[in-house]
């Protein structure tokens, strides 16, 4: 691969450059989250999107779901196979010496970083119409098997947050303030 | 009240555009921001085909869901960035049309290519039918 010059590079989680990823309800924006891509791009940050993988496996019309649905062996087979994909692109990225950040999705049963939604009841036919599901300080099953075939790869973490859009009500600016101190503490 | 406010329409996006090395370039994220769209982005060169496979995949679930999908490129990169050789044959292969394409000038006006990328993103979407069927 061609030496470049090290540059910052921030993995974004899909939906934060395409919120159409979200599940039915879930779209806080039309299309990009603006708030996350102005404070990384203000900062000098390369953006590299992740694939979305919710959309691909169980569609754009899939049913909410907590992570211990999701928390299944051809689940995480499809997100090993996504991660296979963008693997080479990250694993470049730290050979060249760049330096790599995550800012995932937290709240999602697939790309929290610093908290996922579990409930185990939930499962058969779908009547739960309040919100009765619970945050845990947990990765989501796909930041789980990035992080996996990342570590097969021999490459070290990668410095990580989420913006908290799935968290059950969103706080915008409190967000915001989350990540610019993740952004700033890392000067 | 649904609080969901996605836009509905997506663009194919080059990394060449979404990370600019050059300020004659037209900011494409402002403008898909202020049209409502969303973003997938394509890797730059190289060989890609398994991450080309997993966007052909996104990009048939949208169409079959109602989602107008496009694609942007960049005049003076291989391919225009769109990796089209490519991506053209797995679109296909899955039943989708093929998106159609706007190609982002090189070394002209920024603000007039921006203009001319606005104008026509904001003209793009499903036939109202289809619109109706799905949003």
């Amino acid at each position: 691969m061609e030496q470049k010059s090290p540059r910052k590079v921030a993995l974004v989680a899909n939906c934060l450059l395409n919120q159409n990823a979200k599940v039915c309800e879930g779209a806080r924006y039309p299309g990009v989250v603006s708030p996350v891509v102005e404070a990384l791009r203000s900062r000098g940050y390369t953006l590299q999107q992740l694939p979305c993988p919710e959309l691909a496996f169980a569609g754009a019309r899939r049913w909410w779901a907590v992570y211990e649905q999701y928390d299944t062996p051809v689940y995480r087979a499809h997100c090993r196979r996504l991660a296979q994909a963008i693997a080479p692109l990250i694993e470049g990225y730290i050979r060249n010496g760049d330096e790599v950040i995550l800012i995932g999705l937290d709240g999602s049963p697939s790309s929290g970083v610093r908290f996922t939604s579990t409930q185990r009841d939930w499962g058969g036919r779908p009547n739960h119409p309040e919100d009765d599901w619970e945050i845990v300080p947990r990765r989501g099953i796909w930041i789980e098997e990035l992080e996996a075939e990342l570590a097969r790869r021999g490459l070290p973490p990668i410095p990580a947050t989420g913006w908290a859009l799935d968290m059950g009500r969103f706080d915008e600016a409190g967000s915001r303030r989350d990540l610019d101190e993740f952004l700033d503490g890392r000067r | 009240m649904n609080p969901d406010v996605r836009g509905w329409r997506i663009a194919l996006t080059p990394d060449a555009l979404m990370n600019p090395s050059r300020t004659t370039l037209p900011d494409v994220l402002s403008v898909f921001e202020s049209s409502g769209y969303g973003v997938l982005q394509l890797p730059g060169q190289g060989d890609h085909s398994l991450l080309l496979a997993v966007i052909a995949d996104q990009v048939e679930e949208y169409s079959h869901h109602g989602y107008a999908v496009v694609a942007i490129g960049l005049q003076g990169e291989p391919g225009h960035g769109l990796h089209w050789r490519r991506l053209a044959p797995l679109l296909r292969h899955r039943g989708i049309a093929l998106p159609p394409r706007h190609i982002i000038k090189a070394d002209v006006d920024a603000v007039a290519e921006t203009h001319r990328l606005a104008t026509w993103l904001d003209n793009y979407d499903l036939p109202v039918e289809e619109q109706r069927r799905w949003r």
